[in-house]
């Protein structure tokens, strides 16, 4: 047990139809839902379908004994490419520096902050042109259990 | 008793369990909500809610003084303490009585005479009761040892009268044995300890932890509501409970004898509400007396789901003079098996508390599935609290089919935003032993289930979450 911590990745994109594309390690996933008696459903191939657990916006995603941290419309560089939108990543990490205030604009592909992690420093870009609406963190802040760092609004 | 203001000093599930019985008894339930709590979700099942200012739980549910001002001012007539913090302090239940408020639990003199492990012991053994044979007092020499080693039977365990923690402990399996390590234990415990001093137990290997649940009323009627098996434990806490006993099985001369024990036990102390009397029992199914816990247990639905007795609303009955829902022991039978699953927020492999906000909280049960809980989403787990955020309850024809209905009810529970030793639940559910009814305290230890619990779930499950995720932001598919 206890395995190296892995760096983990999954892209996502919500396309039409609110049918999800995740990307993990270049694999490409379809996943479809939709919304039956005020419930919603998923199937990754539109044939069974499966009752999908509501979820609030959460900073941290759990997975039985591990906690990931959850990127949302923006994601770390240095990790798989993906569109804007939500990207999963587990990246126990140090805020090296803050480039932005809150209420700045921003636009997509800009740097908003330097997180140190992995012994690696990754620029933090926007995925979304927007302002920032909110920021959890400053400079120095270790990061343990993972959060929400900032929130763009579009 | 109709009209009762009775005031719960407790919070979480079991705040949640004695509102609901005061109010199906035509009770005011009346509520407390203190300061490093956000959004107690037992508040919503009290008539009425009261603050408990504090930010610390000696400042709010162990602070006597507060309390009662909370009392006189609210004018309350009786007070449930649930289970931990006031439930069996001799103080409270004392302060209490001369008030003229009513304690719901048993009389001051029973709280304190259980609540002392040495009086306990004195008062239990006085009964008649086995307690774990050994020497009365320290054991100067190897021949003493000897001959005591041959009165009650091998094997024995040589123990540090200062020790704990398992250190200063050897386990001797004959004659040669305590030869060979008197003197080695007693160093051992010099240095350890700073005192040398012995003493010899039995030793009951792979012990079970049997209790017997009992209730009495205040008109000296003493009843049993047979046994639990809580021998799954980690850190000398439960988190599986059985009943009835897999261990006691259908051996009816053993489930008479230890049920009868536990009665004589609660009369040795006049006993005269709901409580427990806790029992280790050996391979040979020899038991001997522990402690009795003298409140309302973690572990009592699985009591009331395979008798049908609800102890929560009868130990309310017996603390206001009121009879029992039954006057007679042959009243009470055991009707199909139950076992109840401790959901604790903690790491499911290192077994250590894990707090954090709950995002995403569901639950699709099969049939007669029952939960005890005070999850809501947004609810924060907080350090300052246990981590027990529910119990998972099922009832079935026989073992075999409360272990389905678990099962089943476990796959459709979803606690998201937090760890929770959902994921080693299902790992012992489906492991060999457990599902045999095969296991003794030693089993977290020896079997180790939680090394079997994969650090993360499939790929798959992640992308279900994010769609979870992004779909309530977007407010639903459309």
């Amino acid at each position: 047990m206890n395995q190296e911590m892995e760096d983990f990745a999954l892209d996502v994109e919500v396309g039409a139809n609110r049918v999800f594309e995740f990307t993990h390690e270049g694999k490409k996933t379809k996943l479809f839902t939709r919304h039956l008696a005020g419930k919603d459903y998923y199937s990754f191939d539109e044939k069974r379908w499966v009752k999908l657990p509501k979820l609030g916006a959460n900073e941290v995603l759990v997975s039985n004994a591990e906690t990931y941290r959850v990127f949302r419309g923006f994601k770390p560089s240095g990790l798989h490419a993906g569109g804007a939108g939500a990207l999963i990543t587990q990246m126990p990490g140090k805020v090296v520096k803050l480039f932005k205030k809150e209420g700045d604009t921003v636009a997509k592909g800009e740097t908003v902050l330097i997180l140190e992690a992995m012994k690696m420093e990754n620029e933090i870009k926007s995925g979304a042109d927007g302002f920032i609406k909110a920021i959890n963190i400053k400079e120095g802040q270790a990061l343990e259990a993972g959060f929400l760092m900032v929130e763009i609004e579009e | 008793m109709k009209g009762k203001r009775v005031l719960i000093i407790n919070r979480g599930e079991i705040a949640i369990r004695v509102a609901k019985a005061l109010n199906e008894l035509g009770l005011i339930s009346v509520g407390v909500w203190t300061d490093n709590e956000t959004e107690p979700p037992h508040l919503e099942y009290c008539q009425e809610w009261v603050h408990l200012a504090g930010s610390n739980n000696k400042e709010t549910y162990l602070d006597i003084p507060k309390i009662m001002k909370i009392i006189e001012d609210y004018k309350i007539d009786g007070v449930h303490p649930g289970y931990g913090f006031l439930s069996e302090n001799r103080e409270f239940s004392e302060t209490l009585a001369k008030k003229g408020i009513t304690f719901i639990g048993p009389n001051p003199d029973a709280v304190y005479k259980m609540g002392a492990k040495d009086i306990s012991k004195q008062i239990a053994k006085e009964a008649g009761v086995p307690v774990v044979p050994g020497s009365t007092g320290e054991v100067d020499s190897v021949e003493e040892a000897i001959k005591i080693g041959n009165e009650i039977g091998y094997p024995v365990l040589l123990k540090a009268v200062a020790g704990g923690g398992g250190k200063g402990m050897r386990p001797c399996y004959n004659e040669k044995d305590v030869k060979e390590n008197f003197s080695a234990v007693q160093r051992e415990a010099l240095s350890s300890f700073g005192y040398a001093g012995l003493l010899v137990e039995k030793y009951v290997l792979n012990p079970h932890h049997i209790e017997v649940q009992i209730l009495a009323d205040k008109k000296g009627n003493v009843y049993h509501v047979f046994e639990r098996e809580c021998s799954v434990q980690r850190r000398h806490q439960k988190i599986i409970e059985e009943a009835p006993s897999p261990f006691i099985g259908a051996d009816e001369a053993v489930r008479k004898a230890i049920c009868e024990t536990a009665v004589k036990c609660a009369k040795a102390v006049n006993y005269d509400s709901a409580g427990t009397v806790e029992f280790i029992m050996g391979e040979d199914k020899k038991f001997y007396f522990l402690e009795m816990n003298t409140r309302i247990q973690v572990e009592h639905p699985i009591t009331e789901e395979i008798t049908g007795v609800d102890l929560v609303a009868n130990m309310i009955k017996a603390a206001f003079g009121e009879s029992l829902d039954f006057n007679s022991q042959e009243d009470i039978k055991i009707q199909g098996h139950a076992i109840e699953l401790r959901i604790c927020a903690e790491d499911p492999i290192s077994m250590l508390p894990a707090p954090g906000k709950i995002v995403g909280f569901e639950t699709t049960f099969p049939q007669g599935i029952r939960f005890d809980h005070c999850i809501y989403p947004k609810f924060a787990i907080t350090p300052d609290f246990d981590p027990m955020i529910g119990k998972l309850i099922a009832k079935g024809f026989n073992r075999e089919v409360a272990l389905r209905k678990v099962k089943n009810a476990l796959d459709g529970l979803i606690i998201d935003g937090i760890k929770t030793n959902i994921p080693l639940h299902k790992v012992i559910l489906e492991e060999e032993n457990f599902v045999k009814g095969k296991y003794s305290t030693n089993y977290i230890g020896t079997v180790k289930p939680q090394e079997k619990v994969p650090v993360k779930d499939s790929i798959e499950s992640f992308m279900v979450k994010i769609a979870g995720i992004e779909l309530n932001q977007m407010g639903g598919v459309k």
